[in-house]
């Protein structure tokens, strides 16, 4: 069970994990825990928007499901080391499991709340799907072609950020507690998570820099996607890299200053735009790839999932694991990162562990209600 | 307040640009102490990404280089010469925790491999973070944010529907990998103290960001799924899309003509409301699949109601009503965004060569930690002599020599590339 380079136990063995939510943030949060080793709980409650059966399967696989009242839900609160959730702000203390009560109760607990847009604020009781979260988080506003309206990515984006800073958050506040004695609760804004990484742009804009909008894919000739084969291919150089390239297209005619010249370049955009497009589409992909590698330039396919589950590179390095569904074999991707070890675990039907998880974490308080 | 979760934790910092930086920052912010080491001749050209005309010190005083370096220490070292690597390897003596994002070679060619690094310390963490990962058959390629989302499935996700995929606006894999990082480092820190033992960890930018599509993996396996470009519309909610408001006016009078608004029906229970707001309750009777069938002309009708008013003012209208809208807020918009700046997202810490600019707090709130920006990003190898002289013990003299010698430095050597 334990491989990728890690012996001994997974670095969250024997760690408690309550998961309550619905939504895909506290799933993926969830989820890392539970490949790293944490016994992990999912406290199945009514959603608005349920986990469609795919982010099902990925997601909460690996994980024990339970069905319960308030009561009972407060008392595995309380028998756990992290608790993750991603319920609207104050839905918890409605249920009894008030963040700040559960920690008065048990200071080293750990609670990670990833909502739409915080704890507190204005905008905090919006309602949201990710697409919302999306536009609200600043990266919308840069994607897309000028010539449509923005454009949201694909997948659940802004909602994985969310779960990705969660699980980051979890195991780090276990880590202090586990230092320092005392737990935390950490309140992440999904709009927050995605604002923070707008790469250059809030940043320049709050320096002076004009405000800057989607500019579609061909944002520069060397920083841009072409057709090639049946795909489509790329190449994002830096100023460094451009020697590399021009010789890789082997175009007599870019080695003059009008094309090596960064500002000049500029000045011949279309010029190389059409250099480009014709080298893409005289190569395949994988030749795009190969060439590429022998000589360091940054060339990308866009390869689609099925693709990334025949890449020899992905295989090599173990990095997708097989789950058994009532639906057939599928193969989701494992460990985010080799070094530490990961578990796959068997998806569960929901409910189906609730009187064993009782038992197992309350015991006699389980027995004196007869189970 | 509490202690911060990552006190007492050293981090020997040797990367570049963005992923390793994202991830080095959020240690830096959680208390831990981060030695930011960069040779005087090859140093991070994120430092000058941004063109600063006129800038005495450009690689020290850019927004970009102030986002992801705030609270971390400068010591420049070249690890190419001798002398250079010796003290790196002192260094990492004293450190928990080494991280790199250089391309899949260079740490091997420095001499600081994994094994190298290992025998110096075996307790130490190592975290490197290579596009397609430092082993494997695809350690060869090389490439940043974009290619890696091309290369991990996200970009194939995307697209109007014309068959042309696109990429998000920022160079995504990047931040996602940082984040990865992050978890990792903690994970190895607590295995590290029940069991003593160090980590490799090869971290591929690309399994970190193609982890966050697991289900299109579940469709692309048991269905034999390819995507399907679906523009802004989704294939469970309906209407969803991307409609187009009135030009606002900002403080300064000027216009800014690209508004923009999304609106989201998850149910019925959501259209319902909105067909009450767009007043045409003879619709509200529609199902999903009435919905979808008839998306076009859903969109007029709400496009045709968002013209007429302000983004901000047609989102808090729909959201009142419990209907999912948001503004498309743009890196302007998101700077005078009423709810992020009641968070208190956006700060300043005094900088020696810089404006006075909104920078983005740390995106985890804590009720103990009390994380925040602290200090500015370090000027070019301020922290030279704290380190090598306070931590090494190297003396005024050894440390005037290194410098003689082009292996410290307080500027780059070539401040022209990059």
């Amino acid at each position: 069970m334990n491989s990728h380079g890690a012996d001994g136990p997974l670095p969250l063995e024997g760690v408690r994990v309550l998961e309550v939510g619905g939504g895909i943030a506290a799933a993926f949060a969830g989820h890392e825990l539970a490949g790293f080793g944490a016994e992990v709980v999912r406290a199945e409650l009514p959603v608005r928007v349920p986990l469609t059966r795919h982010e099902e399967v990925y997601l909460v696989a690996g994980k024990r499901r339970v069905e319960v009242d308030a009561a009972q839900l407060r008392a595995l609160a309380l028998e756990a080391d992290i608790v993750v959730e991603d319920r609207r702000p104050g839905e918890l203390a409605a249920l009894g499991l008030a963040p700040a009560d559960l920690r008065t109760a048990k200071p080293e607990l750990v609670v990670v709340s990833m909502t739409p847009f915080g704890q507190d604020g204005p905008y905090a009781q919006f309602e949201t799907t990710n697409i919302v979260s999306f536009a609200m988080g600043g990266i919308m506003s840069v994607t897309g072609s000028p010539y449509h309206p923005p454009l949201v990515t694909g997948g659940s984006q802004a909602q994985y950020l969310g779960g990705l800073n969660g699980a980051a958050a979890a195991v780090t506040a276990y880590l202090g507690r586990v230092l320092g004695g005392e737990g935390d609760w950490v309140d992440i804004s999904l709009q927050e998570c995605a604002v923070a990484n707008m790469e250059l742009y809030a940043s320049g804009t709050a320096y002076g820099d004009q405000v800057q909008l989607r500019m579609g894919n061909q944002v520069r000739p060397v920083w841009s996607i072409y057709p090639c084969g049946d795909r489509w291919a790329g190449v994002f150089c830096l100023q460094r890299q451009i020697p590399a390239l021009f010789e890789v297209v082997g175009d007599p005619e870019l080695d003059d200053p009008r094309f090596i010249d960064p500002l000049r370049r500029l000045e011949h955009a279309e010029e190389l735009t059409a250099k480009l497009y014709v080298f893409f589409a005289e190569h395949e992909p994988a030749e795009i790839l190969e060439l590429g590698a022998r000589h360091h330039v940054p060339f990308g396919v866009a390869l689609t999932p099925r693709d990334l589950l025949e890449v020899d590179g992905l295989a090599a390095r173990d990095y997708f694991e097989d789950l058994a569904t009532p639906e057939g074999p599928a193969r989701v991707p494992g460990r985010p990162f080799p070094g530490l070890g990961w578990h796959q675990g068997d998806l569960h039907e929901a409910g189906a562990d609730t009187d064993a998880v009782l038992a197992d974490w309350l015991g006699a308080a389980a027995e004196r209600r007869g189970r | 307040m509490g202690r911060l979760p990552l006190e007492g934790v050293r981090v020997a910092d040797l990367t570049h640009f963005w992923a390793g930086p994202a991830a080095t920052a959020r240690l830096a912010e959680l208390g831990a102490e981060v030695w930011k080491i960069e040779s005087p001749s090859a140093w991070d050209n994120g430092r000058t990404l941004i063109h600063q005309p006129g800038a005495p010190t450009p690689w020290e005083s850019s927004y970009w280089f102030e986002a992801w370096h705030h609270d971390k220490k400068s010591v420049s070292l070249d690890l190419a010469q001798p002398r250079g690597r010796e003290l790196f390897l002192d260094l990492v003596q004293h450190c928990d925790v080494v991280i790199e994002n250089f391309r899949a070679d260079v740490l091997d060619k420095l001499g600081i491999g994994w094994d190298v690094l290992r025998a110096v310390k075996p307790s130490l963490i190592v975290v490197s973070m290579a596009a397609f990962g430092k082993e494997g058959p695809d350690a060869a390629l090389v490439g940043f944010g974009p290619v890696v989302e091309l290369m991990s499935g996200l970009v194939s996700m995307t697209g109007y529907g014309d068959g042309e995929p696109y990429r998000a606006g920022v160079a995504y894999g990047d931040p996602v990998a940082g984040m990865a990082a992050v978890t990792a480092i903690s994970l190895a820190l607590l295995r590290r103290h029940r069991t003593g033992e160090g980590a490799i960890i090869d971290l591929a930018q690309r399994e970190t960001t193609a982890a966050m599509a697991g289900e299109a993996f579940v469709a692309a396996s048991l269905e034999g799924a390819e995507p399907v470009h679906h523009g802004n519309r989704s294939p469970r909610f309906a209407p969803q899309g991307c409609y187009r408001a009135r030009p606002s006016r900002t403080e300064l009078g000027t216009t800014r003509d690209e508004q923009w608004l999304v609106v989201s029906c998850r149910d019925d229970a959501d259209w319902q409301a909105l067909a009450a707001v767009l007043e045409r309750l003879d619709l509200a009777d529609l199902d999903v699949d009435a919905r979808r069938a008839r998306h076009d002309e859903l969109d007029g009708l709400i496009g045709a109601w968002v013209a007429a008013r302000s983004a901000q003012g047609a989102m808090e209208a729909l959201q009142a009503v419990g209907v999912p809208a948001g503004r498309v807020l743009d890196s302007g918009a998101v700077l005078d965004d009423p709810h992020l700046l009641g968070r208190g997202f956006w700060v300043h810490v005094p900088h020696p060569r810089m404006r006075r600019h909104k920078q983005f707090a740390p995106t985890w709130r804590m009720a103990e930690a009390d994380l925040q920006l602290r200090r500015h990003a370090p000027l070019f190898g301020e922290h030279n002599a704290e380190v090598l002289g306070g931590v090494l013990g190297l003396s005024e003299d050894e440390l005037a020599e290194l410098t003689e010698a082009g292996i410290i430095a307080d500027a780059p050597i070539n401040p022209g590339v990059g």
